[in-house]
């Protein structure tokens, strides 16, 4: 292989790792989930729940959350922006937020704590991570796998030992 | 005078339709089925068009083995098992959308070209029999690929989320979920025109495998692979490294048939992990030879015609069967009896033609040499 094939190749190579890694970077996809729920006595104090939280992504409404409701999307990337229209008390007009979170890369699902994170509050205040519920699985599944010509039972060649 | 022209333009019409035997008996079917299945045309549209962007990156993939002289290629499955494979681990890692698809095909690279390379090399051991050979090599290669991820994956590479491993705590399930992925490619550019939607972005990829396919035509390595294909003597006495270009076209073959792939789920939104690929040579094999081409010339005008035809027959064939008989089943059997039978049908017209091409030429030899010893 002459040298300027290799280079070349090698080239190719390296481009194509390094896009891979960009899009190991910017298309990890999270579940974000918002509740909008009274926080107790974190270092003393209660942070209480919206009368109503319009969650908007990308000018979409994902939720409209009422006291001790949870609403959720999804997102592409790290950075998750979303627009909050937050009605504090029952009569108030309602107040719009830009919000942008950090998400970290590594988790799944992220539970955001609306009125503790409006509040501005330290992270370990309003974040947890979402934690599915554990089901057990009574049926084990079987793969369909099989020899593809349909045989077997019915030439009896199981029966016979075949 | 007229009548030498009459004559001529029969012959002419004659050798049209000998040639084109399988397409024109597919345009005869849908226009029978049509009218029986009650499908509107704007459906029919619909269906037509998400079929043509899911499958003409996989059909067009087999023309490289063909130009290279090596026949239908059954063994693009394997670039498909690559592709699933690439596609499982970005579904583990949460890769979505537009980067996910992207990532997969780059995955699929090393997977498809590894596969493409011994496939390659086993069928330059089995010359003048690549078919059969590369349609035996899928059922190798399948074993391998449920043995990675029946066993493999889960014990060994390592897989986290439970929504994709088996409950036993190895080994993949049968249905993966592309719910994020779904359609994302088809979605981007969208643009919808009296209710049918184009995927303009699929399209556009698919218009430049067919660009690239016109260039590669006309490189050097594509005059090698037309020259192999033609005779593989005469181009290694031409000083072309024969066994080197039958290998790289198995190569591209797989590693485009990886692209498809991805194409491909990504439009169905999930991965029949154990069948999904089972199919796919085979559907794709018959898509070719219904838009006319055969084992030994194929264009991209074949694959186009092919997937319009073979889809639609397939869009049809239930409705037809049901008003046929009342059964829907039946038109289920009968687009599949159909699917093998063109294959069947094209092999033995290509082995007829070869006969015949043979038999001619020896007749020629004959009358030669008895014009010799007159």
């Amino acid at each position: 292989m002459k040298s300027r094939q290799i280079v070349f190749s090698l080239l190719l190579v390296a481009v194509l790792v390094a896009i891979a890694g960009c899009m190991l970077v910017i298309g990890r996809g999270h579940t974000v989930y918002f509740d909008n729920k009274t926080l107790e006595g974190y270092q003393g104090q209660d942070y209480k729940a919206f009368e109503r939280v319009v969650v908007k992504v990308k000018g979409e409404e994902v939720a409209k959350l009422g006291k001790r409701e949870r609403g959720m999307s999804i997102w592409i990337g790290q950075n998750f922006q979303m627009t909050l229209e937050i009605t504090e008390n029952k009569g108030d007009e309602p107040v719009v937020k830009e919000v942008s979170i950090k998400l970290p890369y590594s988790v799944d699902g992220i539970v955001v704590n609306l009125p503790a994170y409006l509040a501005g509050l330290p992270e370990e205040a309003w974040y947890t991570e979402f934690v599915p519920a554990v089901t057990k699985e009574p049926v084990e599944e079987d793969p369909t796998i099989g020899d593809d010509f349909g045989l077997g039972d019915e030439l009896g060649l199981e029966g016979d030992g075949l | 005078m007229s009548k030498n022209n009459n004559a001529s333009a029969g012959k002419q019409l004659l050798g049209f339709v000998r040639n084109n035997t399988v397409p024109i008996m597919f345009i005869i079917i849908c226009a029978v089925f049509i009218p029986m299945s009650g499908r509107s045309p704007s459906y029919l549209l619909n269906e037509i068009i998400t079929r043509m962007g899911r499958n003409l990156f996989l059909v067009l993939c087999l023309l490289f083995p063909i130009m290279a002289g090596m026949g239908l290629n059954f063994a693009m499955t394997l670039g498909a098992m690559g592709a699933e494979i690439a596609v499982i681990l970005v579904a583990d890692w949460q890769i979505w959308g537009i980067p996910g698809v992207v990532l997969a095909m780059i995955l699929s690279i090393p997977f498809s070209m590894l596969l493409g390379l011994l496939c390659g090399a086993i069928l330059n051991m089995a010359k003048g029999r690549e078919m059969i050979t590369s349609y035996i090599m899928n059922y190798f290669i399948n074993g391998w690929y449920q043995l990675i991820v029946l066993y493999v994956m889960g014990s060994i590479i390592p897989i986290v989320h439970a929504s994709i491993m088996l409950p036993r705590g190895y080994g993949i399930r049968n249905t993966v979920s592309l719910l994020n992925m779904r359609q994302c490619l088809d979605d981007l550019l969208a643009v919808r025109v009296g209710g049918v939607k184009i995927p303009v972005l699929t399209f556009l990829l698919v218009g430049l495998l067919c660009l690239f396919i016109v260039w590669f035509r006309r490189t050097k390595l594509g005059q090698d692979m037309r020259a192999v294909g033609q005779d593989m003597e005469v181009a290694r006495a031409a000083g072309i490294k024969v066994e080197r270009t039958r290998i790289i076209s198995i190569v591209m073959s797989t590693v485009f048939a990886g692209f498809g792939m991805v194409i491909y789920l990504q439009n169905m939104g999930n991965l029949p992990t154990y069948t999904g690929h089972a199919q796919i040579g085979m559907f794709c094999i018959a898509a070719l030879l219904v838009g006319g081409a055969s084992v030994e010339r194929a264009s991209i005008g074949n694959a186009f015609l092919g997937v319009i035809l073979f889809h639609l027959m397939f869009i049809v064939a239930p409705g037809a069967g049901a008003f046929i008989t009342g059964d829907s089943m039946v038109g289920e059997y009968f687009r599949v009896f159909l699917s093998y039978g063109v294959i069947t049908l094209a092999l033995i017209m290509y082995e007829a033609k070869k006969r015949m091409v043979k038999s001619k030429a020896g007749q020629e030899l004959a009358q030669a040499q008895k014009e010799e010893a007159e």
